[in-house]
């Protein structure tokens, strides 16, 4: 075997520059270990040496501000789930933070690590998709900020330069107090990933008018995806059974599922447009 | 690189032990340091087998390189056997107490709570877990938080028994 180290830089400033400093392939950053952790032990990625960021000052935290919800990348997903900050502003993304996997993944998992990871049928990514979040990218030659979906690139793959650290997401105040749900389908074991999951949120006013809608699915396409067409066919009128089934048939139309285990690309595409329509009746018939 | 001294305690115990950076807790309790209690499983964190305590926190050993893990504390079954007895004097914050592992204990082997009992000591942890945080989780809640336990004999229903006498007990314990 190849001898591996942990080295666990004390500051941002540090971190960055070992990070910069590095070939790719020799350091990979470690966060909770249980998306990386599987490949190591395959050998599927083999470095030298492992970044870890848990005495880096700030990436373990939370705050609420009047923009928006910033969420560390060290936050593990079950102090995620727990914190009565995020169940307060956002509760949709403590729920399906302590949803994913099971208790030891959850208490491992940090949520840079999760976004990072970039598995198309994971389940915060289509969560934070409806909720308009951003992600900070920064590295030695600067930081910038992206929205998710921009992130987000393909299977295993994202938008963060080989120098750069995902360093916090945040989620705009503007997605705050919509009606939000999110289902994870998992027809095999429920701390599988879901063969799909479906997230969505919508502002409704008094009248029962949708002024604002966002769907996106996971599990289903090369990345999790947002589906504006769907988001259009909801946003004007009241959220009746025809809206509701025409913006399902959007998410099955743009929807790009490959046969797995989890079920084939015929049966993803269905269950995508099943369970889009159930989760957008639900949040229609909330008060 | 073999040969590699790593530090770390394991039950309470101070350990330096030869060890592959590359190697995994899992691994390294079970052939290095003869803690067989700890099984390994799916090696990708899924079954539950080789569940351990590290630093306040139930994780996967089958995930955590021996690098990841050095400096750190560690608790193994045959370390919440120690508990139980009494034999651990200035035990860590967030182990579970040792009312509570004996209450388990007994209930999962009057309610047969274990078959083949490969599975046992991760769902001991998870059951020890489940009710130090919560002393009366709804059914609802065992079921969500011991899926990430996989019993290969599904003798799930004389686990949910255990469950259940044990956190009717510890609930009398526990209250005033």
């Amino acid at each position: 075997m190849r001898p591996l180290e942990y080295v666990t830089p004390h500051s941002l400033a540090e971190a960055l520059e070992r990070l910069a400093g590095s070939d790719p392939s020799e350091t990979v950053v470690w966060g909770g270990g249980t998306a990386l952790g599987p490949l190591l032990r395959r050998g599927l990625v083999r470095p030298r040496v492992l970044l870890g960021l848990e005495r880096v000052a700030g990436l373990q935290d939370l705050s609420l501000a009047e923009d928006g919800l910033r969420v560390g990348a060290l936050v593990r997903l079950a102090d995620l789930s727990r914190s009565p900050v995020v169940r307060g502003s956002l509760p949709l993304l403590a729920e399906a933070a302590g949803r994913v996997g099971n208790v030891r993944v959850r208490n491992a998992a940090t949520l840079g690590g999760h976004l990072a990871h970039a598995d198309p049928a994971q389940d915060l990514p289509p969560v934070l998709l409806a909720l308009d979040a951003q992600v900070r990218l920064e590295s030695v030659r600067g930081t910038r900020t992206l929205p998710l979906e921009r992130f987000l690139v393909g299977p295993l793959q994202t938008a963060r330069a080989d120098d750069e650290l995902l360093t916090e997401v945040w989620v705009p105040a503007a997605a705050f107090g919509r009606r939000t749900a999110y289902v994870r389908f998992t027809p095999r074991s429920s701390q599988d990933y879901p063969t799909v999951g479906v997230a969505a949120s919508l502002r409704v006013d008094a009248d029962g008018v949708c002024r604002e809608a966002r769907v996106a699915v996971g599990g289903a396409a090369p990345t999790a995806l947002r589906v504006p067409a769907a988001e259009a066919a909801l946003v004007g009128g009241r959220l009746t059974r025809e809206r509701c089934r025409d913006a399902a048939a959007q998410v099955e139309s743009a929807v790009d599922p490959w046969d797995d285990t989890r079920g084939s690309a015929r049966y993803k595409r269905a269950m995508a447009r099943v369970w889009t329509e159930r989760v957008l009746e639900d949040l229609a018939s909330e008060a | 690189m073999t040969g590699a001294v790593v530090e770390l305690w394991v039950n309470g115990e101070p350990v330096r032990a030869a060890a592959d950076g590359a190697e995994f807790l899992a691994e390294f309790l079970r052939e290095r340091l003869g803690l067989v209690g700890t099984k390994l499983g799916c090696g990708i964190g899924v079954c539950g087998l080789c569940t351990v305590w590290m630093d306040g926190r139930l994780v996967s050993s089958c995930l955590v390189p021996v690098a990841v893990a050095a400096g750190r504390q560690v608790w193994t079954v045959e370390g919440l056997v120690a508990l139980a007895e009494g034999r651990v004097h200035n035990p860590p914050p967030g182990l579970p107490r040792p009312e509570l592992v004996r209450a388990v204990h007994r209930a999962f082997v009057q309610c047969e709570g274990l078959q083949c009992g490969i599975c046992t000591a991760g769902q001991v942890w998870a059951v020890c877990a489940l009710l130090s945080e919560e002393p009366v989780p709804p059914e609802g809640r065992v079921r969500e938080f011991l899926a990430g336990n996989l019993c290969r004999c599904t003798g799930y229903q004389g686990i949910l028994r255990a469950v259940q006498q044990a956190s009717e007990e510890w609930a009398q314990r526990a209250a005033p």
